[in-house]
């Protein structure tokens, strides 16, 4: 009960502990991987703009599961990345379909759009 | 790989990593080595990995966490129903593209021919 009103409050704790697993297994890795990955980390925060948990937990999952094995196989991070990590970084984050603080604008412009021309969709 | 080619190669390769997949269930590196001997030489690994994510989401692909000699399990890949609606559709747009392409590539051909 108290769980669920703190919760309510702070967000997911259980969305938190593997946001932050996943951010651990980030700073394990060796370098280069380690710099890149919380290169890539910091942008996704900005540019992904997911709203819930649940996409940002399971998108940090799936990077630290990239990183940890290329570590292992020593694959360059050119070869992971290639020549742009800022492309990468987008069409890596563009692949969740979770919901984005950016959609609540879409909407208002599609609104916009079919308030003054009078074509509801 | 050149800067159009990758433009042009951005629009196909979900297409093209289905129909790897529909060859045979794969992990993300094990296509990435065929798509690249295939001659997509310049595709990198996180690219095709982006895109696995991707077909995941969308509920294209089944994953199947197969553990691995050292390190985390590797997610194999295997296309269900919906991927290969997918994949045909793809298929039916690609022809339409490439033909209609084709066509405009006769005419350019044949109007530097006349001249």
């Amino acid at each position: 009960m108290a769980a669920k009103w703190i919760e309510a409050l702070t967000g997911s704790l259980e969305q938190k502990k593997q946001y932050k697993q996943s951010k651990a297994r980030l700073d394990a890795l060796p370098e280069p991987y380690r710099s890149t990955a919380n290169g890539l980390h910091r942008y996704l925060m900005y540019y992904g703009g997911y709203i819930y948990g649940d996409t940002i937990v399971q998108m940090f999952g799936d990077l630290a599961d990239l990183w940890e094995r290329a570590a292992l196989d020593s694959t360059p991070v050119s070869d992971l990345v290639g020549e742009d990590p800022v492309e990468f970084a987008e069409t890596f984050a563009r692949a969740y379909t979770g919901t984005q603080w950016l959609d609540k604008e879409r909407t208002r412009l599609l609104r916009t759009f079919d308030a003054a021309t009078g074509n509801p969709r | 790989m050149g800067s159009q080619m990758t433009e042009m190669l951005k629009g196909t390769l979900q297409g093209v990593v289905l129909a790897a997949l529909a060859a045979r269930p794969a992990y993300g590196y094990e296509i990435t080595a065929q798509l690249r001997a295939q001659g997509f030489t310049d595709l990198v690994e996180g690219t095709v990995y982006a895109l696995l994510v991707r077909v995941e989401q969308r509920g294209l692909v089944d994953v199947e966490k197969v553990p691995s000699e050292k390190g985390p399990p590797r997610k194999v890949y295997s296309l269900n129903d919906a991927g290969r609606t997918q994949l045909e559709e793809f298929w039916t747009s690609w022809t339409f593209l490439s033909e209609r392409i084709d066509t405009l590539r006769d005419i350019d051909t044949s109007r530097e021919g006349d001249g």
